[in-house]
């Protein structure tokens, strides 16, 4: 299969296609991140949190998968880097481990006993389980554009302190409430009644600290980050990709200022989308670059699996992902209603 | 080194252990509601849709733990077997990726489809939980497709330095017949673990004198599939064993601790190994010839000691031992329970036999144990072998700072107990409410 493909074209794919991944992640897991960092403060009693527990409920589980896939897609397609990604960041993954379960376990088993106490606990455990996935997933990404301290041998000198630097520390705050505001303008767009006002207001403001926050942030990347400009120096084109970022983030406000909720949350994800994507774009041949001497990066063609698994792992990627999201975007249609405080739902 | 290697070990085991406990039963349930809905659908008898109910409640609580604990797992084939998965990712990497791809996609996105949907889009609810059925019993094909490797290397080649391996036949990795012996045993022992719960749950309301149309039917279906699975499960078992002590006979003999090669080999039904003697401290009871006959198939059969074999490559052969006896004797248990409660049930003595009712209460933990100590003999009589005969367990380890691991470990042992205990007593309260039957 794909004969006709040398080894390196299909690692450069594969690199494309990782890129993809990762962003349809970033982008689908948002919102329900968001509402689960908005429940606890937005939400005044029970039947609100059950309209956004059932806002997202339906799709979080799915939309969670694309991150197994991109664990899975790294692993298959490029071992060395799944295995040192997770070997160097090794706290970091067990947070964002701990942060999975919580988020995922809070929101299956938010109603399932009457007593509020245990409610609340778990409402709360929703919170830290969205607010450490997103963190830890924003400051990992930006220690990824900045590099890591790896030395000579792919040893690897970092520490854990050093992993907060200000840059991934903004990082992670963009992350945060890119999520935050797509989670609003969720909320918003699935819901009907006090808790949907609230959060399109909440919108309106944090759509424009996410403007802010993301000028500085591509700033400081193209700025502040050696090597970050290299591929763009070496083709412009990919210039697009941050100048999109910002076309979209600025229309995201736009919208959200005119109450057309529904194209603003779409400008969101994008924003968010073409933010990742500017800081991928600037890594590559590298997947862990590193900030010591870029010698010592680990890139594509060093980390990609054989021929055949490459081969193997893309026509099954081909087949089965426009099946995947034709089903998911079947399941949208299918909850299109918006939900109201009276809703019974049977969780 | 070592103190880092056993703690990762015991993290492993611990975390894997922990997603089997709620792996099983998700595959079951999944297909016995998915098969209620249908039948709602069809009949439109209340029955149906109230088992759909209260089996789908149990079914909801137990897979939000078996999804979460499910990651831990993939994790952590990078953060502490980082060496391994450089050797092994381009033969591993495939089949968990098209796990995700053909299989978690599927159940993540129509779980949510079928939790939401109610029972006005009868025909889109059941279908959506089809989907889920395959998806869960898919998923196990494909990671399995990952351990049969580990257990029995196809259709790969060393790299010329002998770093890593890379796949050459990937047809050949999913019907490699290790593959499909434990898949099969798998799935058997889950349906069977399923049904054990359905009937322990459906004796509880029996001994209350809730006798209800739900129980009686749900035990009904239950028991067929538990007398059914539990004949299979010794007869292919057998067939199981005799295979995997042909290809690993390290494993093969520390499951019967055989510590001299011989032909007509006796199985001893009071045996008590002591490696450290390097044989049996007790060994009464004995009966000619048969180990020869379950290895090998013929009275007279020889087979290769433990003491005969590469002495630097045994695995611990007590803990394989006894969990070996374990499975194959609560095996034969359940054939017994299973064949009991079909008789009480023809006979029409069942909702009176207070006694086997208790029993079958106090049978609900047995499958899991019996479960755990089938996993103990797969994967710790693997050992010292990771990949069996290509890495050695201490290779495959990730080089992070020892005290990292035990944070690790402390922390999630800590966050899993209380989940347990936590979907314990929802799971208690919904059996014991009857959620979803009224
Ligand atoms: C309710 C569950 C259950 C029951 C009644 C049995 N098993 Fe089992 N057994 C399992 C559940 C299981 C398991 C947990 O599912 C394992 C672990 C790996 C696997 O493939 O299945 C397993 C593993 C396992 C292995 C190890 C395979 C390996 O090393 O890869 C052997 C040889 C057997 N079984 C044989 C038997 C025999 C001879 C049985 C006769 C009574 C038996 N099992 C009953
Ligand atoms: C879910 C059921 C499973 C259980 C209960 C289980 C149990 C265990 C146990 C007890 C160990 C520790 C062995 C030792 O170090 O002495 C172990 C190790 C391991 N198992 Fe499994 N296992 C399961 C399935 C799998 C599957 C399906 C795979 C791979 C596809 C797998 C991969 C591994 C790996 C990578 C290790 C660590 C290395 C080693 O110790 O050999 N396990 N498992
Ligand atoms: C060590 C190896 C294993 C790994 C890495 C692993 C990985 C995972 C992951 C990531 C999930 C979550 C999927 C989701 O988000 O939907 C999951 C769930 C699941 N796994 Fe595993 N798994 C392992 C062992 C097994 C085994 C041995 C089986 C079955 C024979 C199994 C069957 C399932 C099933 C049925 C689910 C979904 C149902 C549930 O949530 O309870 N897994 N696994």
């Amino acid at each position: 299969m794909f004969d006709f493909l040398t080894h390196d074209m299909l690692a450069i794919i594969w690199f494309f296609l990782w890129c993809v991944i990762w962003g349809v992640y970033f982008i689908v897991d948002s919102f329900s991140l968001g509402a689960g960092l908005l429940v606890p403060f937005i939400a005044t009693d029970k039947a609100q949190r059950m309209q956004i527990q059932s806002s997202v409920g339906p799709f979080w589980g799915g939309n969670e998968v694309w991150l197994i896939l991109a664990a899975g897609g790294t692993f298959a397609a490029f071992p060395l880097v799944f295995s040192k990604m997770f070997t160097f960041l090794y706290l970091p993954m067990m947070l964002l481990l701990i942060g999975l379960i919580a988020r995922g376990i809070s929101i299956e088993y938010l109603h399932k006993d009457e007593n509020p106490q245990i409610q609340k606990i778990l409402m709360w455990g929703w919170f830290a389980g969205s607010l450490l996935i997103s963190l830890v997933l924003g400051v990992a990404f930006a220690n990824f554009f900045k590099g890591l301290e790896i030395a000579s041998g792919g040893v690897y000198i970092g520490t854990l302190i050093g992993l907060f630097s200000p840059y991934a520390l903004i990082g992670g705050v963009l992350f945060v409430l890119m999520s935050v505001t797509s989670g609003a303008l969720w909320i918003n767009v699935k819901t009907e009644g006090a808790i949907a006002a609230k959060a399109g207001d909440l919108a309106k403001k944090s759509t424009l600290i996410v403007l802010v926050l993301a000028l500085v942030y591509l700033a400081y990347s193209f700025m502040g980050i050696e090597g970050f400009t290299t591929n763009y120096s070496a083709m412009p084109a990919l210039y697009l990709l941050p100048v999109l970022a910002v076309v979209t983030a600025v229309l995201a406000v736009f919208f959200a200022k005119k109450d057309k909720i529904f194209p603003a949350f779409c400008s969101n994800l994008l924003a968010f989308l073409f933010v990742v994507e500017s800081g991928l774009a600037s890594i590559y041949p590298y997947m862990l670059k590193s900030s010591v001497s870029s010698e010592y990066g680990i890139d594509i063609f060093e980390a990609a699996s054989s021929h055949m698994t490459l081969s193997v792992m893309l026509g099954a990627a081909l087949v089965f992902v426009p099946i995947i999201i034709i089903y998911q975007l079947w399941a949208y249609t299918l909850f299109r209603e918006k939900i109201k405080e009276t809703d019974h739902v049977e969780y | 080194m070592i103190e880092l290697l056993l703690l990762s070990r015991l993290q492993f085991a611990i975390t894997a252990a922990f997603h089997f406990i709620f792996v099983p039963l998700t595959l079951g349930l999944a297909l016995l509601v998915a098969v209620m809905e249908t039948m709602y659908y069809r009949n439109k008898d209340e029955t149906w849709r109230k088992m759909a109910d209260f089996w789908g409640n149990i079914f909801k609580i137990n897979f939000a733990i078996g999804l979460v604990s499910g990651i831990t797992l993939t994790f952590q084939l990078g953060t502490n077997w980082g060496a391994y998965a450089e050797f092994m990712g381009d033969v591993f990497g495939p089949p968990l990726a098209m796990e995700a791809l053909f299989a978690f996609f599927l159940e993540g996105t129509f779980l949510g489809a079928w939790i939401f949907l109610g029972h006005n889009r009868q025909k889109l609810k059941a279908f959506s939980m089809w989907m889920v059925a395959l998806g869960t019993n898919i998923s196990s094909l494909w990671i399995i497709t990952a351990n049969g490797f580990m257990q029995h290397p196809v259709g790969y080649e060393m790299v010329a330095d002998g770093s890593k391996v890379v796949m050459t036949d990937f047809i050949a990795l999913i019907t490699n017949g290790y593959v499909w012996y434990m898949l099969i045993h798998t799935l058997l022992a889950a349906y069977l673990l399923t049904s054990f719960v359905i009937m322990g749950i459906c004796a509880y309301h029996f001994l209350k004198g809730n006798n209800n149309e739900v129980f009686k039917k749900s035990f009904s279906i239950a028991v067929i599939i538990a007398l059914a699975t539990a004949v299979m499960l010794p007869v292919l078992g057998h067939g199981y064993a005799q295979y995997v002590a042909a290809l690993q006979p390290t494993k093969g003999a520390a499951m019967d601790a055989i510590w001299e090669t011989g032909s007509s080999v006796p199985m001893y039904l009071i045996q008590v190994p002591d490696s450290s003697t390097g044989s049996n401290s007790i060994q009464l009871l004995g009966i000619p010839g048969l180990a020869s006959f379950l290895y090998t198939g013929s009275f007279s059969g020889t087979i290769t000691g433990l003491n005969q074999l590469p002495q630097g490559e045994l695995p611990p052969v007590e803990m394989i031992f006894w969990s070996f006896r374990l499975m194959t004797i609560l095996g034969s248990l359940f054939i017994i329970v299973a064949l009991l409660g079909l008789y009480l049930q023809k006979s029409g003595k069942l909702y009176t036999s207070k006694k086997y009712l208790k029993l079958l209460i106090w049978s609900i933990p047995l499958p899991y144990i019996t479960i755990t100590a089938g996993w103990i003999v797969a994967e710790v009589g693997r050992q010292p072998w990771m990949v069996y005969g290509l890495l050695k367990t201490a290779n495959g380890v990730s080089s992070v700072p020892t005290s990292d691991v035990l944070l690790s470990i402390s922390l999630i042992s800590t966050f899993y107990m209380v989940l347990l205990i936590f979907e314990v007593y929802l799971i208690k309260k919904t059996v014991v409410n009857a959620t979803g039957v009224e």
